[in-house]
């Protein structure tokens, strides 16, 4: 059978040169060329979707500012970094030569956008956070690091500089969900319940466009797991609990 | 703190376990949904050793399953990102158990030193290897008198001689033991006959050569699956030492008189008071691990915060005997047969 076949071979340990022969050149294969038109078709999307992601972020935290006055400071200067990233990934579609799909992209949020627009109204703000904070932050910086692994050189640079940022205020919705984490993991649950799903939608509807990139689908979808359940387990929510938020993804 | 990765034996093992731990989102899922799985820490536990010092320590499990290797960036994301776990949870010392250590090695993990935002050091990590090769020939010395064999008059065969274990299990067996002749089984003959050289001694021969001849052999790489093997040429009485991964050789070999011993398997001398290990399924899982998973255990017993076990042909005779006191003095031992042979034929 081919996978025990594989095994014994690995096992041997003898199948070494061959095998990093094999990875070297899956490496280096996995950098497209960025020149071709059906590359700069699926980024026009892509980056759209990024420019667009970042706007949203900022937008979302002035409209969390008016939930959370006290916090007004601090969320507004989170919302001028998102501006700074969308500058920065509107650089790189203009580098290689690229006009964003916006139309395309503002589809591709509406239905998180409209999700967190009804919370807003009500003010939830754990689900807002929930979207925001967790979903569309670990999203984004999924998508980054994935990214970042087969960008052309002036794109990676630029995308590096975000992720550290992102890395950042990933924090700050983590901070408050965890602190008030008593009061609010039902409204979490229930939220995650109905936005989670929506996430892996958007992942299954780029996951074409994404592959002309470079950008492995599955890879994507274990970075946002990672940074999702990062985010939740810092939150102070044990494993069960986590797998169960999780399960939403699945169904 | 100490850590293992390890992984389970099988897709369907590990939908099991998973629905055990209560991880119903895996559970549940296809191949496709443990591909994306993020690694889990599964286990905190607190051992104490012989000498009264207690650590603690936390098991991860990469979510690699077998049926993964013929993904090759599935499998590596598997490793860097366990590798990664261990160490945002600041452990000290890590064992890369099962085939976490075989993919390191195979893949040239090497060049992945940047996980996201973190920049993996590896001297939090060790094959285990050093500990696995002196146990296995401890396991040698001890079991073969037990079942009739007189070492110095034993040839012991060695498959898989040129791995990182095969070479070490080698260069005890001619420096330490005594035994009568080393015979030396590998598939490529370049690096054998630089093992040759080194030891100066030992015999290059064919698996079909060396089968016959041994009254002990030594398996330090997995058999293939193809293979046939007529046990009535095997010599008997016979000693099988399993020492590769997955430990299968007694699939393969049944017949009166072969004893066949898993390999690279230790005992502590207390209970552990983990879960982890029954899924590993050893026999006494609140006892029984791999030495690898121990060797983490040892040194940080030992503070000895370094990556022991690491890169090919590294293990020398003085790090398995510092390893081996070590063991012994912290209340390891390798598993052997009772004292009673006929107990023992397969």
């Amino acid at each position: 059978m081919h996978n025990e076949q594989k095994i014994t071979d690995m096992q041997t340990l003898e199948s070494h040169k061959k095998t990093i022969e094999e990875s070297t050149n899956t490496n280096s294969l996995n950098l497209p060329d960025f020149t071709t038109d059906s590359y700069k078709d699926a980024y026009s999307r892509i980056n759209a979707i990024v420019i667009e992601g970042e706007q949203e972020a900022h937008d979302n935290y002035i409209s969390i500012a008016t939930l959370i006055p006290n916090e007004l400071e601090e969320l507004t200067k989170l919302a001028r970094m998102e501006m700074k990233h969308k500058k920065g990934f509107t650089a790189c579609g203009r580098n290689l030569g690229v006009v964003a799909d916006m139309e395309f992209a503002k589809k591709f949020f509406s239905k998180l956008h409209g999700n967190f627009q009804v919370a807003l109204e009500k003010g939830n703000l754990t689900t807002c956070l929930l979207i925001q904070a967790i979903l569309i932050e670990a999203f984004a910086i999924s998508a980054y690091n994935v990214y970042i692994r087969v960008a052309d050189p002036f794109a990676k640079k630029i995308t590096e500089g975000v992720v550290k940022d992102e890395y950042l205020h990933l924090n700050y919705g983590q901070e408050w969900l965890k602190e008030n984490l008593s009061t609010c993991k039902e409204e979490l649950m229930e939220a995650n319940k109905v936005n989670l799903p929506l996430i892996k939608k958007m992942l299954d509807e780029v996951a074409e466009d994404a592959s002309v990139l470079a950008m492995d689908r599955e890879e994507l979808m274990e970075e946002f797991m990672i940074a999702y359940q990062d985010t939740l387990l810092e939150i102070g929510l044990d494993n069960r609990e986590i797998a169960r938020m999780a399960m939403a993804a699945i169904v | 703190m100490f850590g293992l990765i390890g992984h389970s034996t099988s897709f369907e093992d590990a939908k099991r376990k998973a629905s055990l731990l209560g991880f119903d989102h895996i559970a549940d899922g296809d191949l496709d949904v443990w591909c994306t799985a993020p690694p889990q820490l599964v286990e905190n536990v607190e051992v104490k050793s012989a000498t009264g010092i207690s650590i603690e320590g936390s098991y991860i499990d990469s979510c690699f399953v077998p049926e993964m290797l013929s993904r090759f960036k599935t499998a590596r994301r598997k490793v860097l990102n366990a590798m990664e776990l261990a160490q945002k949870k600041g452990i000290n010392i890590t064992a890369l158990g099962g085939f976490t250590s075989i993919i390191f090695e195979n893949f040239n993990l090497l060049q992945h030193k940047q996980i996201r935002n973190t920049s993996l050091e590896w001297e939090r990590f060790t094959t285990g290897n050093t500990h696995t090769a002196w146990v296995i020939c401890k396991q040698l010395e001890i079991n073969a008198p037990r079942i009739g064999i007189d070492l110095k008059k034993a040839t012991v065969a060695v498959i898989g001689a040129t791995g990182d274990i095969g070479s070490a299990v080698c260069r005890w067996l001619i420096n330490k033991t005594g035994i009568s002749e080393l015979l030396m089984v590998a598939r490529q003959q370049e690096p054998l006959a630089l093992l040759q050289k080194e030891l100066d001694g030992g015999t290059i021969t064919s698996l079909d050569e060396a089968l016959p001849q041994a009254d002990i052999v030594v398996w330090v790489a997995s058999m293939p699956k193809t293979i046939e093997i007529d046990t009535d040429n095997l010599k008997k009485p016979c000693l099988m030492i399993d020492g590769g991964y997955p430990k299968n050789l007694d699939e393969k070999f049944q017949g009166e008189n072969i004893h066949i011993l898993k390999g690279g398997i230790v005992k502590f001398f207390n209970d552990i008071g983990w879960n982890m290990m029954e899924l590993a399924e050893m026999q006494n899982p609140q006892r029984e691990m791999f030495a690898c998973f121990a060797e983490a255990m040892i040194l940080e017993f030992e503070k000895c915060h370094t990556n022991f076990s690491w890169g090919r042909n590294n293990i020398s005779l003085e790090k398995m005997e510092f390893i081996g006191a070590a063991s012994l003095k912290h209340g390891f031992s390798a598993i052997g047969f009772d004292k009673q042979p006929k107990v023992l034929t397969v």
